[in-house]
């Protein structure tokens, strides 16, 4: 299993990351499940004070293993060079998720860490980072959509079985579900604002399902990994789980 | 060509794959229709006098077209399981013509709306209405991908997969019976 | 095509189209200027929009002819569809007024 060991290396890379990144925005910085988009300035000032120093330590340690998402992107961009599509697939892939961490993480992190550092800041001001945080991260699906189609026309075309056809189909439910959440740039409150229950709750739910689902697809794909560029081996029923 | 036999003569049409994207696709649909039945339930004037506005005659002329188009791309499946192709090729551009039929009465039916002030901001009813029947659009317009890959599957004796075009038949199909719950929802429900 | 399947076709379609040119009727019943929420009307055309739904699942999408997971599995969620939207119709309804 040595020459799969880069390749276990990448998969923990993604899980521990994954649930770091829960950890880091649900528990810590308590930026998840986002808040209401129709507060005043003065609850606004009040909403980064509560968080303060969660905001601070929690985005440090983002900014710090940030770097953790060249890995993580590397490792998906690998199951498509294993397919039998051409590699564009996975360099486009790379190229627009390596764009994603901006408004996937770091924008936000940063309007966050700006608007906690100096808490006596002008309302106004903080109610502009509190915008601009949260429209960055739950507003922007260009690149998101994108990417999930790229992956789900390589997954559909390609003739090495690398991942299931229903895993293709998947991709185009995580793609929608960035057009789902469009609507967060016009409604201030109800169920299709930043934290509603149409372009929030349910769309984490899809995304969610989609996340598990293909951290479980690259792991049974390195379990069967043989290297060829042939049609990929069922997972034997023998081998360690 | 995969079809699976899993019983003496029975398969399932298409890839099973497709399937379990169907209904993944349909419970997520389902839990939009929740959240619309839950807030309809809270402001109930407001919901009824929006939705006075609409049409329901061309709800039911969208739905009849829509049904139309699954008795004709279902016509175009059987007509291929039997080798007709040429049969096969009228009835998935008859599908196709009544999608655009669709289409065309979808967006008019919006640009009218639209006109008389009732956008995407009016009001509640008006926001659940624009964002339902615009995810459905969206549904429709790779719909049409769907179709343009079975016709394309019909054209050369090189191709031809029945299991591609059984795949292709099933996710128009949920286009359309996506709609059916949405017309209900939308223009009839009090 | 033969005939008994072009045929069944066809009444499949009828039976869709009337179902759904019989719910324009049940609202006007109603009557359009009569602006008042009504359970009845409600509940009906969520269910015969799913007998739709399963018809169109049974008999376009050739369930009927389907190994019985694939029967269960669709039976199932429209089941299930039905029971989440009428409970959500009908307990949005009790918290109103509650």
């Amino acid at each position: 299993m040595n020459e799969k060991r880069e390749l276990w290396i990448g998969w923990w890379t993604l899980v521990v990351f994954y649930n770091l990144y829960g950890l880091l925005f649900f528990v810590i910085t308590r930026t998840q499940p986002p808040p209401r988009p129709a507060l005043e300035p003065s609850e606004i000032v009040r909403w980064f004070a509560d968080r303060h120093d969660g905001l601070l330590y929690g985005y440090a340690i983002v900014f710090i293993v940030g770097g953790a998402t060249a890995i993580m992107n590397a490792t998906l961009a690998y199951t498509m060079r294993r397919m039998s599509v051409s590699r564009a697939f996975a360099y486009a892939y790379l190229l627009i998720y390596a764009l994603a961490t901006l408004p996937g993480m770091l924008l936000m992190g940063i309007a966050c860490t700006v608007g906690a550092m100096r808490p006596d800041r002008d309302p106004a001001l903080m109610s502009w980072l509190y915008d601009f945080a949260f429209l960055s991260f739950e507003g922007t699906m260009g690149v998101f959509l994108i990417g999930s189609l790229i992956w789900m026309v390589a997954v559909l075309l390609d003739q090495n079985g690398v991942f299931p056809k229903w895993f293709g189909y998947l991709n185009l439910c995580n793609a929608l579900t960035e057009v789902v959440v469009a609507p967060a740039w016009i409604f201030q409150s109800g169920v299709f604002a930043w934290n509603g229950a149409i372009a929030w709750w349910i769309n984490m739910g899809v995304f969610v399902v989609y996340t598990i689902v293909f951290l479980t697809l690259i792991r049974r794909l390195i379990l069967r990994e043989d290297f060829g560029t042939g049609p990929l081996p069922e997972l034997r029923t023998d081998a360690a789980a | 060509m995969q079809q699976r036999e899993t019983e003496a003569g029975r398969s399932i049409p298409g890839q099973p794959d497709m399937w379990a994207f169907v209904l993944f696709e349909s419970v997520v649909f389902t839990s939009y229709f929740t959240v619309y039945l839950v807030r309809r339930t809270q402001s109930p004037a407001l919901f009824l006098q929006a939705q006075a506005k609409l049409s329901l005659a061309v709800g039911v002329f969208n739905t009849l077209v829509l049904l139309a188009s699954s008795w004709s791309i279902a016509r175009c499946v059987q007509a291929a399981r039997e080798r007709s192709f040429s049969a096969a090729s009228t009835n998935a551009l008859l599908t196709a013509f009544f999608g655009l039929v669709f289409l065309v009465s979808k967006v008019r039916e919006w640009a009218s709306e639209i006109g008389k002030g009732y956008g995407f901001t009016a009001d509640e009813f008006f926001s659940f209405y624009y964002f339902l029947t615009a995810i459905h659009f969206l549904h429709l317009l790779i719909g049409g991908i769907a179709l343009g890959i079975v016709v394309r599957e019909l054209r050369s004796p090189a191709r031809r997969s029945l299991e591609l075009i059984e795949t292709c038949a099933t996710y128009w199909h949920t286009v359309d019976y996506l709609w059916v719950l949405i017309f209900a929802l939308l223009y009839v429900v009090r | 095509m033969n005939v008994g399947f072009e045929r069944r076709l066809i009444v499949v379609w009828l039976v869709l189209t009337a179902m759904t040119i019989s719910q324009l009727g049940v609202s006007s019943i109603h009557g359009r200027g009569v602006l008042t929420p009504n359970a009845v009307v409600t509940s009906s055309a969520i269910v015969i929009a799913l007998v739709k739904v399963r018809i169109v699942f049974r008999e376009f999408m050739d369930v009927r002819h389907a190994p019985a997971l694939l029967c269960r599995l669709t039976d199932a969620w429209v089941v299930v569809t039905g029971v989440v939207l009428l409970g959500a119709y009908f307990v949005g309804n009790a918290l109103a007024r509650g």
